[in-house]
Parts: C-alpha cells; structure tokens; sequence
C-alpha cells in the first residue's frame, strides 16, 4: 500500500469504449483498495480535458497517447509539463466508409465484397472523380493529436494517397454518424463505439481496425501534471497501481461483457451494449448483417504474458514525436530538443511494479527495445 | 443543411457605416444562448447566433466567416473549432470560450491569461465580455504574427542550411577554401538574379548526381 497524499482525486476520461480501464478501477473497487476516493469526471471535448487538467480542474485524466508530447511542446493550449506514467490501452481504432461510398465501390468493380481490412486503394477511382469536380472525398476524425490522425494519414500513405487529395475534416465524435447518414463524409477513423454504432444502423461499413494497420500501438496513456505528480508521489503511484489491476482486470475475456454492461451506464457511454461489447470482445462488425470479423486484439488493456504492456516506454513516445514530425505537426526543431524520457515515465511504472509484483523483480530496461 | 437557426443580431448600433467585428456564437441552447446574446447585444460586434454542431457548425463558419467564434467551454464542437487552424480552407479564428458556472474553479481564470483560448467564466458584464473578446482578437493577432515569424526563421535557418552545405561540397569537390566556396555561390547568385538559397539548391541537386 502506499500512503497517499490526497484521497480524493478528480479523474477526467472521454465516453469511449477504452475508457474501461477507468470505469473498471472505479466500478471493481482497485481505486478503493489502493486507498483512493475517485471521481470520475465525464468530458465533451479533448481540448477541454486537457486545459482542465493544465489549469488543475482535474487531478489526472485519460488522455490520447500523443495528448501530453502535444502538452510538452505547447500545441494550442497552455505549453504544460504533462507526464505518462502508464499506457490504459492499444489499438481500439477503427476506419469506417459510409454504406453509401463502399456500394458504389462495390458497383464499380463489379462486386459483391471486398476481402478485409481493406486498403485504400479501393478509394483510388472515386478519389481521382471527385477531385476532377472540385469535390473531394470527405474524411473525418477527431483531434489532431491522435493516433486516429495517424491513423488515417498511414492507411492512405500506403496506397499513395496524399492529405491534399482528400477532404480532412476534425468534427466531434458523437456527430461523426449522423454526418455520414446526412452525406457530408464519406469516412472516418475513430475509437468505439462509433465504427460499432454507424455499421449497426446501416450507416457505414467498418474495414480496417488499428490492429490492422499498426498491432499494438498505444492508444491512451494516464496523463497527470509533472507538478502535481511531485507534490503526491505517493498518490500517483496508487493511482498507476489500481489502473493496472483493472487493466489486468480486462483481460480476462469473461470480464469484458461486464466492462461493456458498465461502461453502457448513463453515467458513462450511456448508451446501447450492442455497440460496445463487439470489439471488446475482439469482434469487428463489418456492415449490418454480416457475420463480424474476427479482431482478437481490437481491444487492449494488458496481456498476462509481457510485462512491458502497460509501461509507458521511451521508444513509444520517440515513435509518436516521429509521426508528428512526419505529419508535419513539429518541425525537425521541436523533433530534436524533445526529451521524451521526461514526458513517457517508465521510471513511476517500475517504481509500481516492483511494489505490487516485488517477486518477479522487473529490470524495466531490458525491456526497452528499439521500435 | 438547415439554415433556419441562423438569426442575426438585433444590434442597432450609430456606427452603421463601421465595420463591425462579425462574432459567432455557436449555442445549442437556446436559453443559454438568448442569455449571452442579451449581454452581446449593445456591444460594437454583428453576432450571428446558430445552434448547429458539427459538419452544419463549419458550414456556418465557412459561410458567415466570423472575425471570433463564441463556445461553451462543455461543448463537444469545442475541438472541431480549436482545430479550425489546422484544416486549409479555413482562416484561422480565435476562439472565446465561456463557462456557465458560476464558480467552477478559480483556476479556469486563469485560462483567460494563457494559451490562444479566452476564457469567460460565470456571470459576465457587457464591459468584461467585450474587452475580453477584444483581448482573445488581439492575442490571436500577436500568436499568429509569432507564427509568422517563426516560420520565416526556420525558412533562414534552411537556406542558411543550405547554403553551407553547397560550401562543404564545393570545399571538398573543387578545392576552395570556405570564402571562395562562398564568392562562388554569391557570384552565380549576382549573375543570374538569384536568391543564394535557391542556387545552393541547385549546386546540391548537381551534387546528389555523383
């Protein structure tokens, strides 16, 4: 046990089905056992989340694995030393095309399928039309630094079709499918339950997960103000060590259809199991009435048999700086004076591992490995 | 997409003939936006008030092209906005955002002081809300013109990149020394009316050949 400095903690995180870790420590009692009182504070938007967190509204928050390198350098709100002391979970990403675009696909190659996870060379016909009329192919996601943005851009990147050859468009998750029912995109790449709720009302199809296209990148980090990390260390610590129990917690399969019963509650997802369950049990709806596809990994939380799941390594954060460099979101600048190691610490992810797990002695850094 | 929610101000200020600074409100409750609007309305700006979010929201934006745009701070179209800067055929906009609250946290005043967001929190006057909007215009203005600049540095720091980089070759390929290597490239720059950067461009596209 550690003994916390503040027991009553403020817990902002985003109604996403990779949410569960939070939602789990709270509901299953691992933020209690570890002697913290936690509430969670539901958010509408990324940029509210972290300005709450810079400003100390929230204590800590659920953030998106590129949100505290993003907070270090200073892009948009205030420039705040944001740290990552552990990863919540990987993959979870999905890229869905509206029902309306994959038929038409479909009508052109003179199909009834196509094999999944697609690529975006399916896109190429439809892109080259709709650029010769001044009216591109209309893709969304959600915030810029995240690896939906990566995402996306890597998908298209591999069958050679640039950002300028499309319509990138940042719009709210929650309007994400009623804009593709309305017409106004024609795609998008987000988490769950969105790719779950556009295929299960015939808006869209859903043909690429993140686990496709990258297996196992972090999706959500822990992010807490470096600040307030040392004015309780000992509350950090306690709060690293009940998310991973629940993180843990989550990879028994059998748990994960209660995660979704939970995470279903007004006060979090609020809304239908049907959307949420799939991919947290490794099931990719594809397009209504379907059989799913099989996506074992759709979901991660932890895995019993690497220990360096859930550590906040250096190599992921040099990764993540790399692909906002790529995108042209730093320059070559901001890339080089970074130091990631004060940003992704594995250095508090050790210090609570060799607590709760003293017998297996962890030495961290062997871990470590080159990307 | 519908455009009925579009209502213009009933702002009837002397200065007609002035340009007015043309501020958006973006407010899916009414009540709370006939507040804001109540506080808005004998101030020096056109407020246009649309309760749309999402694609329909920046549909508005591109159409109306607000000098500022108005937000709750618990808005979900908050990163839609914020994010306005990144997406090409958008002019950058500042962003004001407000809290209903009364006293949510001392701190998110300090917002108001940081970042390129303003932040409004509680109970405002017309004053406070016009010279913090004033301020949002201005402090944008200030952080674009920083951009701006940083851009222009980087873009001396690559030719000055450049430039050396001709040198070194020129050094090791012909045997100059670093100020002839330099008279060099400035000669043919002289010659032909050319930027210094641009010809060392070219004597390194010469030199990828070998």
């Amino acid at each position: 046990m550690f003994d916390v400095e503040k027991k009553n903690i403020t817990l902002g995180f985003m109604p996403l089905t990779d949410s569960a870790p939070v939602v789990i420590a709270h509901e299953m009692g691992f933020f209690k056992k570890w002697g913290l009182n936690v509430n969670l504070a539901k958010q509408n938007s990324w940029a509210t989340l972290r300005d709450k967190l810079h400003m100390g509204v929230i204590d800590a928050a659920q953030m998106l694995a590129p949100m505290p390198i993003a907070s270090n350098l200073g892009l948009y709100g205030k420039k705040s030393t944001v740290i990552a002391p552990l990863i919540l979970s990987r993959n979870g990403n999905g890229i869905t095309l509206s029902t309306t675009l994959y038929q038409k696909i479909l009508s052109q190659e003179n199909n009834t399928e196509v094999s999944m996870p697609f690529s975006a060379d399916i896109l190429r016909n439809e892109i080259d039309e709709r650029k010769a009329t001044d009216n591109k192919l209309t893709l969304a996601v959600v915030f810029p630094y995240s690896c939906h943005y990566y995402q996306l851009i890597e998908w298209l990147r591999r069958s050679n079709i640039s950002l300028s050859d499309i319509n990138l468009l940042f719009i709210p998750p929650s309007d994400m499918v009623p804009s593709m029912q309305s017409g106004d995109l024609d795609g998008f790449c987000v988490g769950g339950p969105w790719n779950a709720k556009a295929v299960r009302e015939g808006v869209g199809v859903t043909g690429v997960t993140s686990s496709d296209l990258w297996q196992d990148s972090p999706e959500k980090v822990l992010g807490l103000m470096s600040d307030w990390q040392l004015k309780h260390p000992q509350t950090t610590l306690a709060l690293v060590a009940a998310l991973y129990e629940a993180c843990q917690w989550l990879e028994n399969i059998p748990n994960r259809f209660e995660a979704a019963r939970l995470l279903s509650h007004v006060l979090y997802l609020d809304t239908n199991i049907d959307v949420i369950a799939p991919s947290l049990l490794g099931s990719c709806l594809t397009f209504n009435n379907a059989a799913p596809r099989k996506v074992s990994t759709y979901n991660q939380f932890s895995t019993l048999d690497d220990p360096a799941f859930n550590m906040p390594a250096h190599y992921c954060g040099e990764n993540i700086a790399d692909l906002m460099q790529e995108c042209k979101q730093i320059s070559a600048l901001q890339r080089a004076n970074l130091n990631v190691t004060s940003i992704y610490r594995k250095d508090i992810y050790q210090t609570v591992m060799n607590a709760i797990k003293p017998s297996e002695s962890y030495n961290i850094n062997a871990i470590e490995k080159p990307s | 997409m519908k455009k009925n929610t579009v209502s213009l101000s009933k702002n009837n200020h002397i200065h007609e003939n002035t340009t007015k600074l043309r501020v958006l409100l973006a407010e899916n409750n009414h009540v709370k936006a006939k507040a804001l609007m109540g506080i808005l309305t004998n101030t020096d700006f056109d407020i246009y008030h649309v309760a749309h979010s999402g694609v329909p929201l920046l549909k508005d934006v591109e159409q109306l092209n607000p000098d500022v745009i108005i937000i709750d701070i618990e808005s979900p179209d908050r990163d839609m906005l914020e994010n306005l800067n990144q997406i090409s055929q958008f002019a950058p906009k500042p962003i004001v955002v407000f809290s209903e609250q009364q006293n949510p946290n001392p701190s998110i005043n300090q917002l108001v002081k940081s970042g390129v967001s303003a932040y409004v929190v509680g109970e405002v006057s017309q004053e406070r809300v016009k010279s913090i909007i004033d301020v949002a215009i201005a402090r944008f203005d200030v952080f674009q013109s920083l951009k701006q600049e940083l851009a222009d540095t980087k873009q001396k720091l690559s030719s000055q990149k450049n430039i050396d980089k001709a040198k070194r070759w020129l050094m090791e390929t012909k045997q100059l020394s670093e100020i002839d290597a330099y008279h060099f490239i400035r000669k043919i720059a002289m010659d032909n009316s050319q930027k210094m950067d641009d010809v060392a461009k070219n004597i390194l596209s010469v030199a990828s050949i070998f």
